[in-house]
């Protein structure tokens, strides 16, 4: 089984990092995975997503995603192509703070969280990325906690260590943030192994 | 529970993350490369950035030449030398260095080469060549990053055991993709000594060993001489070709469509026709993985019975030539692929996207009317 998660917001958001810190994580539990990125040439305001899949075998979806299982919406201003992928009844965690647009809540389990909120009340607006990514661990369990704030760590170069530890606060604030295991990405009774 | 279910300790595995450029890059190292050469060029450039990352701790030497030519030419005096040496580029990069390929295969080097390519718009550079004289190179086309590694190993390899330069077709994708991989030494066989290698040992003796693409010998001693040389060339090119076909198909047997594909469009490929498969849809493919030599036999088999032969390539027609001379007219072959890049010119156009890949295949299969290239 292959699950696909994709990432998209505006370049600055912490996309690509999120991205990263999942992929990373599954890899630490030894999964097979792959993560492809894609961004404009603009390091602020353009467009940027991810693509992660995770799996227990070699991978064989191809890169660019033909539909995703789930989707973080750090916003929604470039995010026409993520959308039009969703599987239906995809798990779809929504930085509500600033998303606006509108999203069928029948067709998709859609779950809002006001991370750009959170982040600034952490002390960094720049968190935000990590919130989601630890609200999305708790959502489905797609990737442990401990392999998160493990990942991340290791994700991060050493011109920015220094953030570390508050990227950890953000990560565990998100996965408190949200019911736990409420859109499993692996049958509970398989998590484990 | 759910907490223990989330929070579980971290195993250990061999596995890490790391992009394709990189796992080239580690590859090489496993497999003994202690020599790189190269020039930036997207999306080449991470490969030469990874290689003088990761040669120097074992006592390699990567060299940043000021072009590509210069670069292919250092490569050269490496691989004289008997060292395992390798080195790149892209496209636009490899033409420079195409004389410098020819001269290296016609004096019998091994030599590993990256073309990390815009787009698929390279097969006819790789497995023509754009040298002078019989030549040809080993092209090994990898559909993912398992099988980048993997095709590095095994082109270090063939590159010894031939004493001809192989090259590793990658692209964008291949370069900037990540996977969890695990790069552990694989073993191929063993392989003769390089007795030939110009080490610095017979300095002086009056016996020292010349590496010539002319057949060349040091006075006093037999040599090929040019043609003597240019016909062992020959030969030895007749038996790469016969020994080193590799080929992957699927659902061949009762297709009455095979669409042909390699490298990384290969990967979509295989997704859709799997998932047509799935639902009824007699269609099979082909993928090619040494693009030179090519598995015309294989080729020719698999196409004995179907209806048609789609080449899905993404490029204005180059690999549909090479199915044309396997096929031989047993089913009609047509391109359904096209060029398609982004907005650079480096990475993914729009016709690399399952959706409108199966769209393709589909149309194709049903004998419809293609979509056109999307923009």
């Amino acid at each position: 089984m292959e699950r696909e998660l994709m990432v998209t917001g505006v370049g600055g958001q912490g996309v690509q990092l999120a991205a990263q810190v999942i992929a990373r994580a599954a890899t630490l539990e030894n999964r097979h995975v792959m993560l492809f990125g894609v961004y404009a040439g603009a390091m602020r305001g353009m467009n940027t997503d991810a693509a992660v899949v995770v799996g227990d075998t070699p991978i064989t979806t191809p890169p660019v995603l033909p539909a995703t299982w789930s989707a973080i919406l750090m916003h929604d201003k470039f995010a026409s192509g993520a959308l039009a992928k969703l599987r239906p009844n995809a798990v779809v965690l929504r930085n509500d703070s600033v998303c606006e647009g509108v999203i069928d809540r029948e067709a998709f389990q859609v779950v809002d969280l006001g991370a750009t909120e959170i982040a600034i009340g952490l002390g960094s607006e720049m968190v935000a990325s990590m919130v989601m990514t630890g609200a999305y661990t708790a959502l489905t369990g797609l990737v442990t906690l401990e392999c998160v704030i493990e990942a991340m760590g290791q994700s991060i170069p050493s011109y920015r260590r220094q953030h570390i530890a508050a990227n950890e606060v953000a990560i565990r604030k998100g996965f408190e943030s949200v019911e736990q295991l409420a859109a499993p990405a692996w049958e509970l009774s398989k998590v484990n192994q | 529970m759910t907490s223990a279910i989330l929070e579980n300790p971290i195993p250990k595995t061999g596995r890490r993350l790391m992009e394709g450029s990189e796992a080239i890059a580690e590859a090489a190292v496993v497999a003994g490369c202690r020599f790189f050469a190269g020039y930036p060029m997207t999306p080449f450039t991470e490969v030469l950035e990874h290689m003088a990352t990761k040669l120097p701790p074992v006592g390699g030497v990567c060299i940043n030449a000021e072009s590509e030519l210069e670069a292919v030419g250092m490569a050269w005096g490496a691989a004289a030398t008997g060292f395992r040496t390798a080195t790149g580029s892209t496209g636009q990069g490899l033409s420079l260095m195409q004389e410098s390929f020819a001269e290296m295969a016609l004096a019998r080097l091994p030599v590993v080469i990256f073309n990390m390519s815009r787009g698929q718009s390279d097969y006819f550079q790789s497995t023509r060549g754009g040298g002078h004289g019989d030549y040809r190179h080993i092209v090994l086309a990898p559909q993912d990053i398992a099988e980048a590694a993997e095709f590095t190993q095994l082109a270090f390899h063939l590159a010894d055991k031939w004493l001809n330069p192989v090259l590793v077709y990658g692209d964008y994708l291949i370069a900037h993709t990540q996977e969890a991989v695990e790069i552990a030494p694989l073993n191929f066989g063993e392989l003769p000594d390089k007795d030939w290698a110009v080490d610095g040992t017979g300095s002086g003796t009056g016996h020292s060993k010349m590496v010539s693409s002319l057949g060349f010998s040091k006075f006093g001693q037999a040599g090929p001489g040019i043609e003597g040389s240019f016909q062992l060339a020959a030969v030895h090119t007749a038996e790469m070709q016969a020994a080193e076909q590799r080929v992957e198909m699927g659902y061949t047997d009762d297709a009455e469509t095979i669409i042909a594909a390699f490298g990384t469009a290969a990967k979509f490929v295989k997704y859709v026709v799997a998932e047509l498969r799935s639902q009824g849809e007699k269609i099979g493919y082909i993928r090619p993985i040494s693009l030179w030599p090519f598995p015309y036999e294989a080729l020719a088999d698999a196409s004995l019975g179907c209806k048609r032969v789609g080449v899905f390539e993404i490029n204005a027609g180059q690999m549909i030539d090479d199915i044309r001379l396997g096929v031989l007219g047993r089913a009609p072959v047509s391109g359904i692929g096209g060029v398609s890049t982004d907005s650079s010119g480096f990475g993914v156009g729009r016709l690399l996207d399952a959706t409108v890949v199966r769209e393709r295949i589909l149309a194709f299969h049903n004998d419809t009317p293609l979509p056109e290239v999307p923009r």
